[in-house]
């Protein structure tokens, strides 16, 4: 590897330190400057019958009377050291949090995403190989119709017909093999629109090349064509929409965990947002926003590797997206 | 290692593979993971599995015994001091009988003997002491909130001896008895108390006495009870005093109310909390049982501002109350179920009286005193006067979810006698800043409230002892501050009687309150199979008493 790309490399892990600090800041003053607190809250039920000086009492020895600023300084020296801190709303460690949550939504997120480029697959070979009567224009129309329909009513469909009619699966055990399925199919399906979009497109694109009718003329079958010829410089943009779908399959984790009663990520997430529990938030997007980064971080890093026609200039990079031809000339002074 | 090997190592098929691979094998890896919930008829004695929409925030007992959804696990892990049924009749529970002096200012508690937490350390005199600590005081440095509707006159208590416990007050405190058998009075082990709040947050730390322990549980995901089985001091007044007949009580969120109800209606769960009450007909007519216990507090209605005009007269806050067709509100948004208010406490609170008459709906009598007042019908029907119309603000109550409904309702009818009224909803976060008795643009607060002795109310009514002033009276209400002392003064429940029914007509008749209907603020759903369960004075099930057919 050469010089060049260490310095890249070098370069974008800065970028993606300061992206993460940043973002810690910029929830920290969003949470902040929003009216109340998780403990006011609490306190304000009039059913718990707390008098203001009480109150008052309560809040200042959280601390929650202090500037911003002061409680910024405290909470973000904290973060740097790797201390997240206490939640306010359970007054439990956030690290515990987060570690009893995680693999849920790290295992729904991962079948999630296998669901979807599974789906995004056989979208895409139907669009190529199956003949037009058979639907073929019809699939094509299938990416448009997976987005505009919300994850929330795919699972609520298939939690009342699997779940309830068929009973396939028990809606009080959603951690189990067939509840996890049906949720990473609900989480999936609006995720494999996007990847069958860019997929489609880079087939049509590479379904024309001259290769490709020099496979044909030698007989090779459509399947063995699709997977061996086709599939392997198709799918190389993928990559880099996989890349930028890893925030939908957490936000939309969020939707699908409330919808299937999976205690994940995303159910942490909504219930500290409706409370405000500040420490769990910043916890969180920050763990997303390195998430995001480290992934496009990877992908990034990746692309130089794995595609010889990709060039940098001064640490500057350039992927393809959808049938990008990249192949074409994209700098002046190439480094390698 | 050179750039070609590299390159190969990293294949995009062999990346390509990996990630499937490692997708296919999280997905695998779920498969036999079972999560330590109930099975039907696995067990003998049965499981129990109740749904409930959210587990609360924190564990810590001080915090988290009132709340709606926690107060179903507390009533479980944990006993009190005395019992109180669903008519607010106090029985002995730990505590086995009681003396108090002349003007309720001490009272001697006789606990029962050989009482233990699930740690083992014994529930006696000086456990009692740290428990009525603890609730007056909590540990605010710590985070550890007393238990807000502790009397705040409590000044200390001491351990006679190991049954025998007396407790003195600052002044008189009639309401002290039947405190205690509400729901924030839970008995802790004394360790659980010492130890600190990160600690006490962890509810698999905490030792009740209660016929269940916590086998297991999950932040927002579940909590698994199991019976202990040498539990022997259950209160009489429920008919059983022995070891729980279930083995287990799992409650697990389900925050989709849909979902909830449809385990049930599947068998795949025995109890849906909170169900909408538009679905409980059609849900009887399936078989389920339904239960929509009244808890003992105030009915769900409106505290007056008195300082913001025009509800400074008094001719209009009783238009108002005679403006309002309550039976309506029960035969449009609710179900036979819920029941008209008859004055502004709950029926079933012990010195509840019936002022039914001042509540009734007469839509003639509110026009004529809007009259009187110079509140003349304008364009549109709205009342107008000097100019400004008649107008009311309403913010829905975010802690009940028919409210916005209820208010839309009201808006109707009002709108007939000439009001013009607006709806504001909030979250609760929003609704607890913006919203507060006597607020700046708060005409009506609506009030949703449980409280265990009527002698609590008065004190709550205006300014005097750090009260709450509903009314944004002060101490303006010459008769009104006479009755609450009278009443906070008493020295027996006879005595205090007849006060409190004047005390209910008077704010009634002077449109202080404006009741809408008696509260139901808990619906339970729940499997014919499973009978047996008791109410409590707050409304939360107990399913120590009950048993489950297979």
């Amino acid at each position: 590897m050469s010089k060049a790309y260490f310095d890249y490399a070098a370069k974008r892990l800065l970028q993606a330190i300061v992206v993460i600090l940043l973002s810690y800041v910029f929830t920290f003053v969003v949470v902040s400057i929003l009216p109340g607190d998780p403990i006011t809250n609490v306190l304000n039920n009039p059913q718990n019958g707390f008098t203001p000086n009480e109150i008052k009492e309560i809040i200042a020895a959280q601390g929650l009377d202090k500037p911003i600023p002061v409680q910024l300084w405290s909470a973000f020296s904290g973060f740097v050291t790797g201390d997240l801190g206490l939640s306010m709303r359970t007054n439990r460690p956030v690290a515990t949090l987060i570690a009893e949550v995680l693999p849920s939504t790290l295992v729904l997120a991962s079948a999630g995403l296998a669901v979807a480029l599974f789906l995004a697959a056989i979208i895409a070979y139907g669009t190529q190989f199956l003949p037009r009567r058979f639907g073929q224009g019809l699939l094509r129309g299938f990416p448009s119709l997976f987005l505009s329909v919300p994850n929330f009513v795919i699972g609520l469909v298939l939690i009342h017909l699997f779940g309830f009619q068929l009973g396939v699966f028990r809606v009080i055990e959603p951690d189990s093999f067939w509840a996890t399925l049906f949720a990473a199919i609900a989480l999936g399906i609006p995720i494999s629109a996007q990847i069958a979009e860019v997929l489609i497109a880079n087939l049509d694109h590479e379904s024309g090349q001259d290769y490709a009718a020099v496979a044909r003329g030698r007989g090779l079958g459509q399947m063995r064509l699709f997977v061996t010829h086709l599939l392997k410089p198709s799918s190389l943009p993928v990559i880099t929409v996989v890349a930028l779908t890893i925030g939908e399959l957490l936000g939309g984790s969020l939707i699908t965990e409330t919808v299937f009663g999976r205690n994940g990520l995303g159910s942490l997430v909504q219930r500290s947002v409706s409370t405000q529990d500040l420490p769990v938030l910043q916890a969180v997007v920050s763990l997303a926003a390195v998430v995001f980064v480290v992934v496009n971080l990877i992908a990034d890093l990746t692309y130089p590797l794995l595609d010889p026609r990709v060039k940098l200039l001064g640490g500057q990079e350039r992927r393809p997206t959808t049938a990008d031809d990249s192949s074409l000339p994209i700098s002046k002074a190439v480094t390698r | 290692m050179n750039d070609r090997t590299f390159r190969l190592l990293l294949s995009r098929r062999r990346l390509l593979t990996a990630t499937s691979a490692l997708a296919f094998a999280a997905l695998v890896a779920t498969a036999g993971v079972t999560p330590a919930l109930a099975e039907d008829g696995a067990h003998d004695g049965g499981d129990v599995v109740f749904l409930i929409d959210s587990l609360g925030d924190t564990w810590i007992p001080n915090n988290s015994a009132i709340s709606s959804f926690q107060g179903h696990i507390w009533g479980h892990v944990t006993d009190k001091l005395l019992y109180v049924d669903a008519d607010g009749k106090v029985s002995p529970w730990i505590a086995e009988r009681w003396e108090q002096n002349e003007n309720a200012t001490e009272f001697t508690l006789h606990l029962k003997s050989g009482v233990t937490f699930s740690d083992g350390s014994p529930l006696d005199a000086a456990a009692v002491v740290a428990n009525l600590d603890i609730w007056y005081a909590g540990r605010k440095s710590e985070g550890i909130n007393p238990i807000g509707l502790f009397p705040k006159t409590y000044d200390h208590a001491e351990a006679v001896d190991a049954t025998t416990v007396k407790v003195f007050f600052k002044k008189p405190t009639l309401g002290f008895i039947p405190t205690l058998g509400y729901h924030g009075s839970i008995l802790i082990s004394p360790k659980t108390i010492a130890s600190p709040a990160s600690s006490q947050a962890d509810l698999g730390k905490t030792s009740g006495s209660g016929p269940y322990v916590v086998e297991s549980w999950k932040e927002g995901d579940y909590v698994k009870l199991t019976k202990r089985k040498d539990y022997n001091w259950g209160p009489a007044a429920v008919g059983q005093t022995g070891p729980a007949h279930l083995d287990t009580i799992t409650y697990k969120l389900v925050s989709e109310p849909s979902l909830r109800v449809a385990a049930v209606q599947s068998g795949q769960a025995d109890v849906a909390y909170n169900a909408s009450p538009q679905e409980l007909e059609s849900l009887k007519s399936e078989g389920l049982t339904v239960a929509t216990p009244r808890y003992l507090g105030f009915v769900n209605g409106w505290a007056i501002n008195t300082k913001l005009a025009p509800y400074d007269d008094v001719k209009v806050r009783q238009a108002l109350q005679a403006g309002i067709n309550r039976q309506e509100i029960i035969d449009t948004v609710y179900t036979p179920d819920w029941k008209l208010a008859t004055s502004f406490i709950q029926s079933n609170v012990p010195g509840a009286s019936d002022q039914s008459a001042l509540l009734a709906f007469n839509p003639e009598k509110a026009e004529k005193l809007l009259d009187e007042a110079g509140w003349k019908k304008g364009t549109g029907g709205v009342r107008v006067k000097d100019g400004k119309p008649l107008s009311l603000t309403l913010n829905s109550n975010p802690y009940l979810a028919t409210s916005k409904s209820i208010d839309e309702l009201i808006a109707q009818q009002l709108g007939k006698i000439g009001w013009k009224v607006d709806i504001r909803a909030y979250d609760v976060v929003t609704f607890g800043q913006k919203v507060k008795y006597g607020g700046a643009g708060v005409p009506a607060y609506e009030v949703t409230r449980s409280f265990i002795d009527a002698g609590t109310v008065a004190s709550i009514l205006t300014n005097a002892n750090n009260g709450e002033n509903w009314f944004a009276l002060d101490e303006s209400d010459k008769t009104l501050n006479d009755l609450r002392d009278k009443i906070a003064g008493a020295g027996s429940i006879e005595a205090r009687k007849p006060l409190l029914d004047e005390l209910q007509k008077y704010v009634l008749d002077q449109g202080y309150f404006i009741p809408r209907t008696q509260i139901v603020q808990r619906i339970y759903v729940q499997s014919p199979k499973l009978k047996g369960e008791v109410y409590n004075g707050v409304a939360y099930a107990s399913y120590y008493t009950a048993t489950k057919s297979e």
